[in-house]
């Protein structure tokens, strides 16, 4: 008897998903709403909460001290001291860090040892390129802001269902 | 009994007139990186042979090269469903041999994100736990709820998956206001959801026929062979670190261990449902008391230590998870040694397995929650 009982509790269960709304997020067409730059406030040694995609680079705060690329040693090798062709009285040598993003795994640990509020990590994760080539991003192309351009969707939650629209 | 198979590519072997040598894996989607040769006797599995270390890193030797902060990033990459616990008593360890102490802020928001972890690992295991035994909605549902905790994590860590969130020092960073509300919500619906799962998976009867009285783990031998976490409980041994040897602040919280005395593979489902329930009734505690402060305290990234050796141990959502560093003073520790539930959990294998049908097969090795990388370090 029970089994019939459980059989149809079961059924009932899953009938009761049909007239809800889908949960999954059509991605390429829309994206979900990302947070802010996760950056790092080295008075405090604390950093704000943010997404950690893509770096953005000051270039006008970083002095080229190298922190970041010396804390990214033993985790990834992913940044590479380059020279630029720019004059700025606080970095003398002219070197900023160039991320190679087929390395980085995105553990903003190089953001985390920045002295100089410099460096900070963008909610940009869309990095997708056909060659490894476009993976190196060269300071100035660090120094440009992401632009999201996709619709943004939120993932609602009533009660008993959750639901992109 | 099992012969060793050629390395041709070979997948089964007559090793008797009526005995048949399988090997399962190592490219199985649901065995994951490992493999495992049977030797079936018509229906019924006569012997096993477990075969890891396909994806053996040396995690234990490369952390010997770098300094406490970057071994996180690599470490957790062994046990991607459960990031934040894995390097839990890590940091635990290299925080005893630093001698520093963490703000009470930090400490509560290590929990929230540990128990966050635990019911997305839960969840995943429930996921594949469904495909195993054919109900595709049940692998459908736990994923797609899933992504919700997913959501929530990243709200406090960061990215989807690896936040290398829990440092030597404390936390990365504060939580957003706006997580509490949102976290709050997630609970009521998913306190309801999970309702949902009750009725078309664990009570269904057909679940129940597939579990019940399958791969048996008795008492005296789950504590002889010293498993852990999920599976002890599941073998009604009410054992938890965060009860046993109280971390954090789990002293504070009140919170229950669930245990069941079946001891078969369904006692073991009901144990991960139930520490759902649990974790998210930690959560819920952690939100209300949690007090303001600061969340970590300031190391060099060149931090050195005291010599000496510091053990820590916690429960991670695949069992007790335990780092032991031996440290000679410098910025990088001298030896580490991990020890992983999922590698205390195969050895049950060959007990449970032997004397079963080659059809329970799936239901009693993905009830033990083993997970390859994690066990292969
Ligand atoms: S995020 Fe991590 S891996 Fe990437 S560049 Fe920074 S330190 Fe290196
Ligand atoms: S980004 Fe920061 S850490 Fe890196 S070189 Fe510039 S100032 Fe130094």
């Amino acid at each position: 008897m029970s089994i019939v009982v459980d059989s149809f509790r079961a059924f009932i269960a899953g009938i009761r998903q049909l007239p809800r709304k889908r949960m999954t997020m059509r991605y390429p067409d829309v994206q979900t709403e990302m947070q802010s730059y996760y950056v790092y406030d080295p008075k405090l040694g604390v950093a704000k909460p943010g997404y950690k995609g893509r770096h953005i680079l000051w270039l006008d705060k970083c002095t080229g001290c190298q922190l970041c690329s010396i804390a990214c040693e033993n985790i990834s090798q992913a940044i590479e001291m380059v020279k630029v062709s720019r004059s700025q009285p606080n970095n003398k040598k002219s070197i900023f860090p160039q991320v190679d993003y087929a390395k980085c795994v995105f553990c903003g640990l190089c953001v985390d040892a920045c002295p100089f509020y410099a460096l900070g990590m963008t909610e940009d994760f869309n990095l997708v390129s056909t060659t490894k080539k476009n993976l190196v991003y060269a300071p100035e192309k660090l120094a440009i802001p992401p632009k999201v351009t996709r619709p943004k969707v939120e993932f609602k939650i009533d009660k008993d269902v959750a639901y992109h629209d | 009994m099992s012969m060793p198979l050629a390395s041709s590519g070979l997948q089964t072997a007559q090793v008797a007139e009526d005995k048949l040598v399988v090997s399962i894996g190592p490219q199985h989607p649901g065995a994951g990186h490992f493999r495992f040769t049977i030797t079936v006797d018509g229906d019924t599995i006569v012997d096993v042979a477990p075969d890891p270390g396909y994806v053996h890193r040396g995690a234990e030797k490369q952390t010997e090269y770098r300094t406490y902060l970057q071994s996180i990033p690599m470490l957790e990459r062994s046990s991607l469903t459960d990031v934040t616990n894995i390097i839990g008593p890590y940091s635990l360890a290299a925080e005893e041999l630093m001698g520093i102490e963490i703000p009470p802020r930090g400490q509560y928001l290590r929990m929230i994100m540990s128990e966050n972890q635990r019911i997305m690992s839960h969840l995943y295991w429930l996921g594949i736990q469904g495909i195993f035994l054919g109900h595709s909605t049940m692998f459908m549902w736990p994923l797609g709820d899933r992504d919700i905790f997913v959501d929530l994590g990243q709200m406090i860590g960061g990215a989807r998956i690896t936040y290398s969130y829990w440092i030597p020092g404390g936390v990365r960073n504060d939580m957003p206001e706006s997580f509490k509300p949102r976290a709050l919500k997630v609970f009521d619906y998913f306190e309801t959801r999970l309702k949902d799962y009750e009725r078309i998976f664990f009570q269904n009867p057909l679940f129940l026929k597939r579990t019940e009285d399958v791969g048996v783990l008795r008492r005296e031998d789950a504590i002889k062979l010293g498993v852990v976490g999920p599976v002890l409980r599941g073998s009604d041994v009410k054992s938890d670190t965060r009860i046993d040897e109280p971390y954090c602040f789990y002293k504070d919280l009140d919170f229950e261990v669930p245990s069941y005395k079946e001891c078969d593979t369904y006692a073991r489902c009901m144990v991960h449902l139930v520490e759902m329930r649990q974790s998210m009734r930690i959560i819920r505690q952690c939100l209300e008391k949690m007090p303001l402060g600061p969340v970590r305290v300031k190391l060099s990234p060149q931090q050195r230590t005291n010599p000496g050796e510091a053990y820590a141990r916690v429960e991670a959502a695949r069992g007790a998870m335990s780092f032991h560093i031996i440290s000679d003073g410098s910025t990088k520790p001298y030896r580490v040694r991990i020890s992983v539930p999922s590698m205390r959990n195969l050895i049950v294998l060959k007990k449970l397995l032997i004397g079963s049908h080659v059809a329970d097969m799936p239901a009693i090795y993905w009830s033990l929650d083993y997970w390859p990388v994690e066990a292969d370090k």
